[in-house]
């Protein structure tokens, strides 16, 4: 542990090309595919925590199942349908950091979803009958009910991010871990332990374990702030 | 105020990691790819052991060598554009798109004699071994290679994790790309899986170390001939595959007189093997050197009754030689990966 631990600060201090290309592809994506999935996935989520209607508890039990999807089938299916033999082919999507990011949409939505609406189902009534207390209309509850949780949506921002951060399986099949184009820290990681070279691997866990908690106090900060 | 503050600090972060991402990828280095080097050659690793004694921490030291049994050819195929590729379904695919020119390109520089050259030497300034020799009869070329075009410049090439561990592309590659203006994108795999990445329309040109994988992938028609060579394989470099084991040496594997004589002796005394088990060109050639009476091959049910002693390991080969120099087992492993794992001191925490 004290090796990787060295190797770990050295690697930082010396600003090694690759690794900073590595962070930066990973930064990228992970910030990228993370907001977007909040983007779809917490209107998604308050509609579904706050609407009654037939075939609600179907959708919930589908978005559910999403959420068990597992990464490396994600990549695999990716991966067949924009294939070089595969019906999306022409779009040459294949190994760039775009599908990566798409392939991280698809898991992480569901989340997103699945958390807002534990939420929202929980404090609906409430703000309903508020709403109808004020004589809102459908829209300005919809926004009302946005405020209310405004907690609960950076919480569910943090564990799209740490997500995104930590998938390997289905960004490891659809961008190829292409050095300097597609490589980011969770499938260097996997190259080193391939090679045997586990105390970099290590090392390098223990940065993106930082960059994690960099990101996570920050916006842990912004939410404790904003919601006061 | 505090909002603010805190809201700015957030906003810069997000930019800082984003700027990150923006960098362009530009600034790749000349030398060789394996960014382990920077860490090896950090001061704080100096005070442990001097260089001259790497190699001491590791028990596992290789018994036999250059046996024409262990030769371990590298090929390289171009993929035909009209190859009769199928979707997952089975139904045939006819429009894929696979960079002809660009792939042209990479075999006429590899086969240039100026890329020959490179390869021949490449190792004995770190390692003070030649880790690949040239083929004789190899084709060499030496006619015109196009530079790239806003259309042909991407080339994807899909090789083995043994050939991408070596470091041998690392150390090629970037002379191509500023010569002739490509960038190559190198996706590496087991054998098996590098081999289907081109069947799948996902590769321009193949780089691997499997004859038999070849000729067939040369019968289904996804090979070509390309212009300026006689043949769909084009074999180039090679080198040979090392039997390593403890330096006790229990079997008697460096007094053998040869290397079946020696895969003989590790079966008959059962002591511990550790194989590749994923189908790689290296599995290949380890089934190959045991004994027929064995019957090992790749089908798990061939070695149930061996399992006390053959240890399957479905893993790469760094991974492997780990397992091997824990265990004090014998191993089959290319001599790159091998001089590395022990420069590396044996890679182990």
């Amino acid at each position: 542990m004290g090796i990787a631990l060295q190797k770990a600060i050295s690697l930082i201090m010396s600003a090694d090309s690759e690794l900073l290309n590595i962070l930066g592809v990973t930064a990228q994506m992970s910030l990228k595919s993370s907001l977007i999935a909040l983007l779809l996935g917490v209107p998604l989520g308050i509609w579904l925590g706050d609407s009654r209607f037939p075939g609600r508890g179907v959708l919930l039990v589908l978005n559910r199942t999403l959420m068990g999807m597992p990464p490396v089938v994600c990549g695999l299916l990716f991966y067949m349908l924009f294939s070089g033999v595969g019906p999306f082919r022409h779009l040459k999507l294949l190994f760039t950091v775009k599908i990566m990011i798409l392939a991280q949409v698809f898991l992480i939505t569901p989340i997103v979803v699945g958390a807002m609406e534990t939420y929202v189902a929980g404090i609906s009534p409430a703000i309903r009958e508020t709403a109808r207390g004020l004589g809102l209309k459908r829209g300005k509850t919809f926004l009302l009910l946005c405020n209310e949780s405004l907690y609960s949506i950076i919480s569910s921002y943090l564990l799209a991010f740490s997500r995104s951060i930590a998938e390997v399986g289905a960004v490891s099949m659809v961008g190829g871990a292409i050095a300097w184009k597609t490589n980011v820290m969770t499938t260097a990681i996997m190259q080193y332990t391939n090679q045997g070279n586990f105390s970099l691997g290590i090392a390098l866990g223990m940065i993106l374990l930082a960059l994690s908690l960099l990101v996570n106090i920050v916006i842990s900060l912004l939410q404790r702030r904003l919601s006061q | 105020m505090k909002k603010c503050l805190s809201l700015m600090l957030a906003l810069v972060m997000v930019f800082g990691l984003a700027a990150c991402g923006a960098k362009p990828a530009e600034t790749q280095p000349a030398t060789d790819a394996p960014s382990v080097q920077p860490v090896t050659e950090a001061p704080t690793q100096a005070p442990t052991e001097p260089p001259a004694q790497t190699g001491m921490m590791v028990d596992t030291c290789i018994l036999k060598e250059a046996d024409d049994k262990m030769l371990n050819t590298y090929t390289l195929l171009a993929v035909d554009p009209q190859a009769p590729f199928t979707d997952a379904d089975g139904n045939a695919v006819s429009d894929v798109a696979v960079n002809t020119a660009g792939a042209d390109a990479l075999i006429q520089w590899f086969l240039s004699q100026e890329a020959l050259d490179l390869a021949g030497n490449y190792g004995f300034e770190e390692y003070g071994e030649y880790l690949f020799y040239v083929k004789d009869g190899a084709p060499v070329y030496s006619g015109e290679i196009a530079h790239a075009t806003e259309e042909t410049r991407v080339i994807r090439l899909s090789t083995t994790t043994s050939v991408k561990d070596s470091g041998l592309l690392g150390y090629l590659l970037p002379v191509f790309e500023s010569a002739y203006g490509y960038t190559v994108e190198v996706q590496s795999a087991g054998t098996g899986k590098a081999i289907s990445a081109a069947k799948f329309g996902n590769a321009d040109l193949i780089l691997v170390h499997a004859k038999s994988q070849e000729e067939a992938f040369v019968e289904d028609g996804f090979a070509r001939v390309v212009e300026g060579f006689q043949s769909e394989r084009i074999s180039f470099l090679y080198n040979y595959f090392v039997l390593c084991g403890p330096s006790a040496d229990p079997a008697g594997v460096k007094d053998a007189d040869s290397v079946l004589d020696a895969f003989a002796a590790i079966a008959d005394g059962e002591y511990t093997f550790i194989s590749r088990g994923d189908g790689s060109g290296t599995h290949s050639k380890e089934l190959s050197l045991w004994p027929e009476a064995l019957g090992i091959t790749k089908d798990p049910a061939s070695f149930a009754n061996y399992t006390k002693w053959y240890v399957s390991a479905n893993a790469g080969m760094g991974a492997c030689l780990v397992m091997a120099e824990e265990m004090g087992a014998y191993i089959l492993t290319d001599k790159a990966t091998f001089l590395t794992f022990v420069a590396n001191d044996g890679v182990m925490g």
